[in-house]
């Protein structure tokens, strides 16, 4: 069974004027372990397409199933589910909250979805040590550096174990030291613990990392390498 | 002015609801301001309208010492014709029997036509709208029974000439003949038609003033010359007698409604607060949603300045429109309230007839010259936030640093020192009268209160997550963690929220107080088994007296043992009206029972009171030594009939029926100055055993329809005090419950604005998982939250402020001494109240939290 199964998928939006058709017939594909980075330049439908994968927003057209379950079909207090419990998500812009500690923050998917306050910090402390925040539990983000809160930010999407890693430019706004820390971190997550992740990234470098590069352009996949 | 109407107004019509709600809020918060207000004026003006156009063109009144004058003395007083024209005038109330069973009082005028024409205009009917002439006004009101309605009232009552109504003078009613119809003006038009006009003798005989008159009225040939009249009248007079102006008796009146309107105007402007809190928090919205715009207008080259002055004009705009329904609002708020003041103005003040004064270009102008600047100076601070607004910053989106929220030590000061503040201004003497330092105390502490706010929410921000992780699990933390983040924002809501809080609780605990104070009162005080007074004696003063016949009934019913006679009336003293009282001391020694503040103890007061039989001295009611300044030993300056007598005070009482001050003689010291008094309330003791319930049936069937006379029973009697004093704090009720509702929506407009302020983070909650259900829990707990908090800092507050009303305000506008007591049950029940309320006002926001898109906030940078 895919992790991820994309076919011709379309989506367009009737907001404005204008309708715009953002992603326009993409087919895809990624297996468990898969480290895929996905390249292309502003307004290439990269972002869109990483939200339809994410289960933020369904399809217009075309099939789109997240391990195995057609979207398609979903409400959003489905989906909702589906995103707390097989997927995860890393940001450019850390998007922790500011007023949760990082502990609090990290564990906050697992008592979400109803685990046991205990079991939550335990496992949020583990995780905490293995990305080098144990000393910086109990701070606040903006007590933190921004390297510091990517990892907290890691942490708290792999916590309840996603199917699938979520990534959009997650070094986008580090310098290139702790942009470093943070390829190799999710590069040990996907190589450890088999974390299938989709990475959308502007720089080649970043990109380089992955094992498999997608370009994207006018809304449609130019090739598969 | 292109750029307000593309910026502020589409973005305010786009936001209806929002828009709507705060001028809901500033027309609320004026109209109530201005109700009361009105209300205030309407009660004054209905009696001042009376006087002036009962007075007619009379220059000066020649007045007895609270009895009125004698037609003795009068009979001396032919001098006075020298100075202008001179007529006798009798002045007093009846109640009309109305065919559909309900009573109305009327203004009785009783006039010498003759002498009277030069004063008054008296257009009939009946003359095709002129005045008749002597000869034929005298043959109307030949008869006794005979009598001049208004046209209005006739009308009112389908009532027409050659018809009879049943009038009520004090206890006596009787048919009398409507002779004419008056049109409506000169004094037909006071309280609204409801006017009587008879001949003099004939008013004497029904209003039981044979030989007395009200007042000589003087006609100057030119006004001019009115202060040196006014001067050579006064050094001519004899003692007991004095000279005034028509117009000193409203400002009698004025000065003794005064703590009463002042208090009510105090009340009502807690609501205009309110609803200021709301333009805050509009202007704050409006502000945050558009922080990008902003920065966008900045970028292009929009001034700081310029940008300011969009956002005050968003402000002036919404309390521009917010004047104009506050006015309409008003004018129905004020016949509400003259309604529900009505009671409490007629019971303890004066009768009057009032409606509502109509809106003219003084409520306008009052809305807005209270409205505007002060909506202006709600919206300056997030105004200047917009103009802080960086063009960078802002076109980034994300420039709200949620930084880690630090007391100020300054913060921390502030409120015990105006706690300090308050402490010390509640030991300050009153200011004319008025307990302006009381309520200096009271603002003072209110400051206090709303700087404690942003301590207390820091408090809850360190310890709540616990509580609340364990009573409401994940969206508990989030909740209290999202306050915790708030803090500044917060702060204002929180503050304006306990303040509308506190208020209601410093009322309830003051009434509450003030109700257990007078149950207890009443407990000790009314030992007598039945009460009587006539009928049309509806308040304190009226000059209504008993009818001897009754007096002598009451008396030789066999089941009575003691009739106490007592009679009051008003005297002038000082700037205001006192009511003097005289009894029987030795059978409300026997039986009945006094409450003496001063000396203490009953026994002490008991022997001073019995001391005081035979000598020219009086006991005072508390109010009278508190707003006067006399305590016992002390001699007051009383005019009577034989001139200025000083009596000493033998002792001070405590009395809750009136707040003027009330000074009690034995009758014999009475009779000395004032003559033999007639009875105006008698007081009845009846045998051990007797059923009070029988013996007024009785009393009530041997009086038939001659004599309409109110008997109370010990019981009913109880039921009645608490009746009115029920009714004489309704309105407050109903201004707290507008504050109330005006604080909701504020905890709404708030809960938005934090909502809109932090959709980045709930984008992100939801991206990790939260369901919609979640964050409708989270905010409704964050309600929840605000509403605890605000009701705690409100309990607090609340009770310190109850206890300057009572211990300060409250004595020195009333002089009333108020036993504290907490009605732990209302208190109890209002918290779950204000609870459910706010938690209900987060339904809304929780609904649009839970409806943010998840995607745009947080990928869209």
């Amino acid at each position: 069974m895919s992790i991820l199964n994309l076919d011709k998928v379309r989506k367009r939006y009737d907001g404005g004027e204008t309708p715009v058709e953002a992603v326009r017939g993409v087919t895809m594909r990624l297996e468990r372990g898969d480290f895929v980075a996905l390249m292309g330049p502003s307004g290439c439908g990269k972002s869109t397409l990483l939200h339809l994968c994410g289960a933020m927003d369904r399809p217009t057209e075309g099939e789109l199933s997240i391990a195995g379950t057609d979207i398609r079909q979903l409400g959003d207090d489905q989906l909702t589910l589906l995103r707390r419990e097989r997927l995860g998500f890393v940001f450019q812009f850390f998007n922790l909250l500011p007023t949760l500690t990082v502990l609090e923050n990290i564990e906050l998917p697992l008592l979400l979805g109803g685990a046991s306050a205990v079991e939550s910090e335990r496992r949020a402390r583990e995780l905490a040590e293995r990305v080098g925040l144990g000393h910086r539990a109990h701070h606040y983000p903006p007590q933190i550096s921004g390297g510091e809160m990517q990892r907290a930010a890691i942490a708290r999407a792999v916590i309840h174990q996603p199917v699938l890693l979520i990534a959009d430019e997650p070094t986008g706004n580090l310098d290139s030291e702790n942009g470093a820390i943070i390829l190799a971190l999710l590069r040990d997550l996907n190589r450890d613990l088999g974390l299938t992740i989709l990475m959308a990234t502007h720089s080649t470098e970043t990109a380089a990392i992955a094992g498999r590069l997608l370009m994207m352009r006018d809304g449609v996949l130019l090739a598969g390498q | 002015m292109k750029l307000f109407n593309r910026f502020i107004i589409r973005h305010l019509l786009r936001e209806k609801w929002r828009s709507l709600a705060t001028i809901t809020g500033i027309a609320l918060g004026i109209a109530v301001v201005l109700a009361i207000q009105m209300t205030n004026a309407s009660s004054l003006r209905g009696f001042e309208k009376a006087i002036e156009t009962v007075s007619g063109r009379a220059s000066l009144e020649i007045v007895g010492s609270g009895l009125g004058l004698d037609e003795q003395q009068v009979a001396d007083l032919g001098w006075l014709r020298s100075f202008g024209q001179v007529t006798p005038v009798v002045e007093g109330e009846a109640e009309a029997a109305l065919t559909d069973g309900r009573h109305e009082t009327l203004r009785v005028l009783g006039v010498d036509i003759l002498r009277d024409r030069p004063f008054r205009d008296y257009n009939l009917m009946e003359f095709g709208g002129r005045s008749p002439t002597p000869q034929q006004f005298l043959e109307l009101l030949i008869d006794p029974k005979a009598i001049v309605l208004t046209e209005k009232f006739a009308r009112r009552h389908g009532l027409k000439t050659g018809d009879e109504v049943e009038l009520t003078f004090a206890d006596r009613a009787g048919r009398y003949r409507i002779r004419g119809l008056l049109l409506d003006e000169g004094p037909a038009r006071a309280i609204d038609g409801n006017f009587v006009l008879m001949d003099i003798a004939a008013a004497q005989w029904a209003l039981g003033r044979l030989g007395r008159l009200d007042r000589l009225e003087v006609l100057l040939p030119d006004r001019e010359s009115i202060g040196s009249a006014e001067g050579e009248i006064r050094s001519r007079l004899p003692a007991g007698v004095a000279v005034q102006r028509p117009a000193r008796r409203g400002t009698q009146v004025e000065k003794m409604l005064e703590a009463f309107h002042f208090n009510l105007a105090a009340l009502s402007y807690i609501a205009l607060l309110v609803g200021l809190f709301l333009i805050y928090n509009t202007v704050s919205i409006s502000v945050i949603t558009r922080r990008e715009e902003i920065g966008t207008l900045r970028a292009v080259g929009v001034t700081r300045g310029l940008i300011l002055r969009l956002f005050l004009a968003e402000a002036a705009l919404l309390a521009s429109i917010g004047c104009l329904l506050g006015l309409a609002l008003a004018r129905i708020l004020s016949s509400g309230a003259v309604r529900l003041t009505a009671t409490t103005v007629q019971s303890l003040y004066i009768a009057t007839a009032a409606s509502p004064e109509p809106l003219g270009i003084r409520q306008v102008l009052l809305a807005f010259g209270i409205g505007l600047p002060l909506a202006l100076l709600a919206a300056a601070l997030p105004a200047l936030e917009a103009a802080r607004v960086a063009p960078m910053a802002a076109m980034r989106g994300n420039d709200r640093l949620a930084t880690r929220y630090r007391l100020r030590t300054a913060l921390l000061l502030a409120p015990p020192a105006l706690f300090a503040l308050a402490w010390w201004m509640a030991r300050r003497p009153p200011v004319a009268g008025l307990p302006l330092f009381g309520y200096g105390a009271a603002i003072a502490i209110v400051f206090g209160a709303a700087l404690l706010a942003p301590a207390v929410l820091f408090l809850l921000g360190r310890i709540g997550d616990r509580i609340l992780f364990r009573l409401f699990r994940v969206e508990g933390r989030l909740a209290n963690a999202n306050l915790a983040g708030s803090i500044p924002r917060l702060s204002i809501s929180v503050a304006a929220l306990a303040v509308s809080l506190s208020m209601m609780v410093a009322i309830a605990v003051m009434i509450g107080s003030f109700r257990e104070t007078v149950i207890y009162w009443v407990g000790q005080t009314l030992q007598a088994d039945l009460y009587l007074r006539p009928a049309t004696r509806n308040n304190v003063a009226t000059d209504a007296p008993f009818s001897p016949q009754v007096e002598e009934l009451v008396a030789n019913h066999p089941e009575v043992v003691a009739v106490d006679r007592f009679r009051n009336f008003d005297l002038p003293y000082g700037n205001g009206l006192v009511t003097i009282g005289t009894g029987e001391f030795s059978t409300l020694l026997t039986y009945g029972s006094l409450q003496f503040k001063d000396p203490d103890g009953s026994e002490a007061g008991r022997e001073a009171m019995r001391q005081a039989i035979g000598r020219d001295e009086v006991v005072v009611s508390e109010s009278f030594a508190l707003r006067y300044g006399r305590t016992r030993g002390e001699t007051v300056t009383l005019d009577t009939p034989r001139g200025s007598v000083l009596f000493r005070i033998a002792a001070v009482y405590f009395d809750y029926s009136s707040d003027r001050g009330i000074l009690v003689m034995d009758r014999a010291t009475f009779s000395k100055y004032w003559g033999e008094p007639q009875a105006t309330s008698l007081t009845v003791y009846l045998r051990e055993g007797a059923d009070p319930d029988r013996v007024r049936d009785e009393l009530l069937a041997q009086f038939g329809n001659q004599y309409r006379v109110f008997i109370f029973t010990n019981r009913t009697l109880r039921d009645e005090v608490l009746r009115i004093f029920d009714s004489t704090f309704s309105i407050t009720y109903a201004l707290e419950v507008i504050a109330i509702f005006v604080a909701i929506l504020g905890v709404a407009t708030t809960l938005l604005t934090l909502i809109l302020e932090r959709r980045r983070e709930l984008s992100i909650l939801r991206l990790v998982g939260a369901d919609r259900k979640q964050v409708r829990k989270m905010v409704l707990i964050e309600a929840g939250l605000i509403g605890t908090v605000s009701q705690a800092i409100g309990l607090l507050i609340g009770l310190l402020l109850s206890l300057l009303l009572i211990y300060v305000i409250n004595v020195q506008s009333f002089g009333w001494t108020i036993r504290f007591h907490l009605p732990v049950g209302f208190l109890l029940q209002s918290s779950i109240l204000i609870l459910l309320a706010t938690i209900l006002a987060g339904l809304y926001p929780a609904r649009v939290a839970s409806r943010l898109p998840t995607t745009e906030q947080v990928t869209e940078e």
